[in-house]
């Protein structure tokens, strides 16, 4: 095929870049979480102590929870939408735009908003269901431990699914129009359109926004940060939210670096994984 | 080769401006909240005409992520030169040499409450000025309790009492008295902890080596806080509410009595006008003091700060009598400055009667964690998923680990 | 318009169901956004009562006007707007290259350099700040508009790399070869070829890169600290004291902070059009 150098020669800039960012605080990341306070070398102390923490384990399968939770409705929804918006009919242009505005509100706000539409005494949501008598007393979403993570990741999925909308009707919009002809000449349905062309059409795109979605989702404190911080009772703490109450509110930066670690790990493997069994495979890497 | 030009043309600009104020002056930069900087501007202006060679530089910053942004600037060596803390996290940069003694300019020690100078002690030396203190009381609705046959000025002074009160407080879908269970961790320390310290109990002991939070005397303080929610006294969205969203609850008059710090008095009087707002000292055990967490701000000057000389000698200056009653937002440190004019609200009478009762939060390195813990422990009662003996047992466990 | 040259119908979904669809759609998106608005036209007495006000009686622009003529935010608005301007063509830049690169050559480490640059999003936030920070001040670039664009480059830059390679990928590798065949160099394969076939693919991942830095908080906050670079997110942020927010303010601030990318994005459908009709033009 081509020659390997030009390849490189692309990518470099994009590395170059990255690469001065990161190369430091990666480092500094690592050597902090073998060291105390003080900077004296503490071996795998750091790391003992995050691991014996009662939090560490519920914080891993909230996370767990919370990412698959996430991922799962936001392509399934993002997907269904972009389907809808890729349709001609009047008033697309604005409805289009509206299924931007959940992602477009800033995260702190989208968090706040939310937050005082829930609350049970304050909350429109509850007023809602109280006032027609569809639930005879205030239901306390962000107080019940069994709908507080359910909520989180409903919000969650609020505001980013208009984002996969966006990514997945920008894939439609690039499918060839022959091969809507194609099968419009096999005379097949719309669902079968659906099934046949476009999913597969976009498929690529869809696996590279899950995966950005899976990154995000670890990655993503803010909403819950803003209205919960992981309470009540750590039922909402998620690991990064654990790695910023240690380092920031605690001052354990030792142990927040060694967590980060052991985070950075094991979502590298998660990472890797996903890309070996579905991102390169030889289909896609013509 | 653009943003070059600008650079230079900007540091070109910023020497000149900081030559025409006084040739190679020092500059301090002052990191302040931003609900301080008309008050501190209007001090840097008295500073600067009294120190001719030093110029300061306000930078405001916000209470959303200020921890995480001193922490930032203090741990990267790229401090401003003072800034503006709480009393509670002084410990912590001391104890990792974030920051530098004031020893010298903190002088007059005995006009100070000593709870302030006690925060922000460590190793013998003092490396915090305290300039600002607060402690809680009891907001109450006067209206309320007079709709419901009860006194308000005859409070009731013991737990017994209050919790009656409150019991008979809470009708027509109002509640008696509001407790937290939400937010940042130390809304609930400070609503919480001191009814511990009237028994004699605690979460930890003073001296940070034993763990006092599954005492009897603590579960019996934490069992008479938690009941406030169990009996219904306190609304259902008790585990979601912190210190502002109960005072937005007392201004909504679905609640008639709440903990709070005089800070609430102005937004509640410009809210709803129609509540005839009462203050009354927090309730105490049968035969034993009341007790109140002290909070407050302090000033420190880190150990990367550029000019540290000139920065001492700006917080000496803020530590004068005078500047203290001008700065602080509540209380001043200083009992002296306690006289000036803008005390005087009769209002603030109980919050000034509970002074004498604060007491600092135990200095500890791993105290956030700890407190966290027992947090939990609380949160874990009101959900229902413990009974008081297990929730304070089990964060006793955690805790041990930490001490 | 393709839809005219082509003379069989295209299957779509039942009026009705697009109907309900969108209703749906518009409702789940934009009530949340409604009562944001609603609440900024609210006294600070009408936010917080028990039950909620569905619409005031007499609705104030005071908290508009604070917004707009008392505070930070003019200020803070045109700071955004450099930094995520900034932020976004720096990224789309250098992700066209790196994209390309990875979409068309295949060469030795490529799926492990591809994981490599999603890296710089996978570490913890509270992690990279300290560190990050010290870079910046290494680079002279604390409190510049600068560092905050370079820094952002953690947050869109992968991503955008991702979502262009996936978009090239999906142009049929044909159209270049034959212009190879007629002498073209790669460089020109992308800028004539790839790139105008690309154009939904290079709108959304513009829209999404500044509408990732235009809400950026926590870098923001830790690496500008003077009101010259400050952005907006922090301008909301200075809405709250101690122990107060102006809650009528800081959803004013909201609906001025959002509305501009509504808009944005509005502008951005003609873009989406255009990716249509070049794909009619290819078959």
């Amino acid at each position: 095929m081509q020659k390997q150098s030009t390849g490189y020669l692309f990518i470099l800039p994009a590395l170059m870049v990255l690469g001065m960012l990161i190369a430091y605080p990666v480092a500094y990341t690592g050597l902090l979480s073998v060291t105390d306070n003080a900077g004296n070398f503490v071996g795998l102390e750091n790391f003992r102590r995050v691991l014996a923490a009662r939090a560490t384990p519920i914080a891993f399968w909230n996370t767990l929870w919370w990412v698959l939770g996430s991922i799962i409705f936001q392509v399934l929804f993002g997907v269904m939408a972009a389907i809808l918006l890729n349709q001609n009919f009047r008033g697309r242009a604005i409805v289009r735009s509206v299924t931007l505005v959940p992602w477009v509100v800033p995260g702190i706000v989208a968090a706040t908003t939310w937050a005082w539409m829930l609350h049970t005494e304050f909350g429109i949501i509850n007023y809602m269901l109280t006032a027609p008598g569809l639930i005879d007393k205030p239901i306390g979403w962000l107080t019940n431990g069994n709908t507080v993570m359910p909520v989180m990741i409903a919000i969650n999925i609020w505001k980013m699914f208009p984002f996969v909308a966006i990514m997945v009707l920008a894939g439609l919009q690039s499918i060839p129009n022959d091969l809507y002809e194609a099968a419009r000449i096999d005379g097949a349905s719309f669902w079968e359109e659906v099934w046949y062309v476009m999913l597969p059409q976009v498929r690529s795109v869809i696996v590279a926004i899950t995966l950005l979605l899976v990154i995000w989702a670890l990655n993503h404190i803010t909403i819950i940060y803003a209205i919960t911080r992981g309470g009540p009772a750590n039922k909402t703490l998620i690991t990064p939210i654990q790695i910023f109450r240690t380092a920031f509110d605690g001052m354990q930066f030792g142990q927040a670096a060694a967590l980060s670690v052991m985070f950075f790990g094991v979502a590298i493997v998660i990472v890797f994984i996903y890309i070996r069994t579905l991102a390169s495979n030889p289909e896609e890497a013509r | 080769m653009k943003t070059m030009t600008i650079k230079l043309a900007m540091a070109a600009t910023a020497s000149f401006l900081a030559m025409s104020a006084s040739a190679w002056a020092g500059q301090v930069v002052w990191w302040t909240p931003n609900f301080n900087e008309a008050r501190a501007r209007q001090l840097v202006e008295t500073f600067q005409a009294a120190n001719p060679g030093v110029t300061v530089k306000l930078e405001t910053t916000t209470t959303d992520g200020l921890p995480q942004r001193i922490l930032t600037a203090l741990q990267s060596g790229a401090a401003p030169d003072v800034i503006d803390v709480q009393h509670a996290w002084v410990n912590g940069y001391a104890q990792n040499k974030l920051v530098v003694p004031l020893d010298e300019a903190v002088t007059e020690r005995e006009d100070y409450i000593p709870a302030a100078l006690q925060y922000n002690t460590w190793n013998g030396k003092l490396w915090g000025a305290p300039y600002r203190i607060e402690t809680h009381a009891i907001i109450i609705n006067r209206g309320d309790f007079k709709a419901v046959g009860l006194d308000p000025d005859k409070p009731p002074q013991t737990w017994e009492a209050f919790a009656d009160a409150a019991k008979k407080l809470t009708v027509n879908g109002k509640s008696g008295f509001a407790i937290t269970g939400g937010g940042e961790v130390g809304n609930t320390i400070f609503r919480s902890l001191p009814f511990m310290w009237m028994l004699g109990g605690g979460i930890i002991s003073d001296d940070g080596k034993k763990v006092l939070v599954d005492s009897p005397e603590s579960e019996k303080a934490v069992t008479f806080y938690t009941d406030f929610f169990k009996n219904h006294l306190s609304p259902s969205s008790t585990l979601e509410n912190d210190g502002t969203a109960n005072r937005r609850l007392f201004i909504a008059e679905k609640v008639s009595m709440y903990q709070s710090g005089q800070f609430d008095i102005q937004s509640i009087r410009k809210e709803n006008p129609k509540i005839d707002i009462g203050v009354i000292p927090v309730p105490h055990p049968e035969g034993a003091k009341t007790a109140v967490i002290l909070g407050g701000w302090s000033l420190v000057v880190p150990s990367s700060a550029k000019n540290p000389d000139e920065a001492k000698k700006l917080v000496a200056f803020l530590s004068k009598s005078e500047n203290q009653a001008i700065l602080t937002d509540t209380f001043p440190a200083r009992i002296s400055a306690m006289n000036a004019e803008r005390f005087n609200d009769p209002i603030l009478k109980v919050f000034k009667d509970m002074l004498p009762f604060g007491r600092p939060v135990p200095a500890h390195p791993n105290w956030v964690q700890i407190s966290q813990a027992y947090f939990d422990g609380i949160q874990r009662i009101l959900l229902g998923d413990e009974s008081v003996k297990d929730a304070m047992d089990g964060a006793a466990s955690e805790i041990e680990g930490l001490l | 318009m393709s839809g005219k040259t082509s003379k069989l119908t295209r299957p779509g979904l039942p009026g009705w169901l697009i109907l309900v669809g969108s209703a749906l759609l518009v409702l789940v998106c934009l009530f949340p956004f409604w009562w944001m608005v609603v609440s900024s036209v609210k006294t600070l007495r009408e936010l917080y009562t028990v039950p909620p006000i569905w619409w005031p009686d007499t609705p104030t622009f005071q908290n508009y006007s604070n917004v707009l003529f008392q505070s930070n935010i003019p200020r803070y608005f045109l700071n955004s707007v450099i930094v995520s301007a900034g932020s976004t063509g720096l990224a789309l830049i250098l992700a066209i290259f790196a994209s390309y690169g990875f979409a068309r050559f295949k060469f030795k480490g490529k799926p492990l350099l591809q994981s490599m640059v999603l890296v710089a999003q996978l570490l913890p936030t509270a992690a990279i700040i300290v560190p990050l920070f010290i870079t910046l001040r290494f680079l002279g670039l604390v409190n510049t508009y600068w560092g905050l664009i370079l820094v952002y480059m953690i947050i869109t830059l992968p991503l955008s790399v991702w979502m262009l390679t996936s978009y090239f990928k999906n142009i049929p590798v044909e159209l270049e070869e034959a212009a190879i065949i007629d002498g073209a160099s790669r460089l020109e394969c992308l800028f004539r070829i790839t790139l105008p076939l690309s154009l939904p693919g290079i709108a959304s991942v513009m829209v999404y890169a500044f509408v990732t830095t235009w809400n950026e908080f926590i870098f923001a906050l830790c690496f500008a600290t003077d009101s010259s670079v400050k952005t907006l997110p922090i301008g909301l942020a200075e809405f709250s004291t101690e122990f107060n927010t102006d809650w009528g303010a800081v959803m004013a601030a909201s609906v001025v902070m959002t509305l501009p990318i509504a808009i944005l994005f509005l502008s951005m459908q003609r873009l989406f059009v255009g990716g249509l009709t070049a794909g009619a033009t290819k078959g």
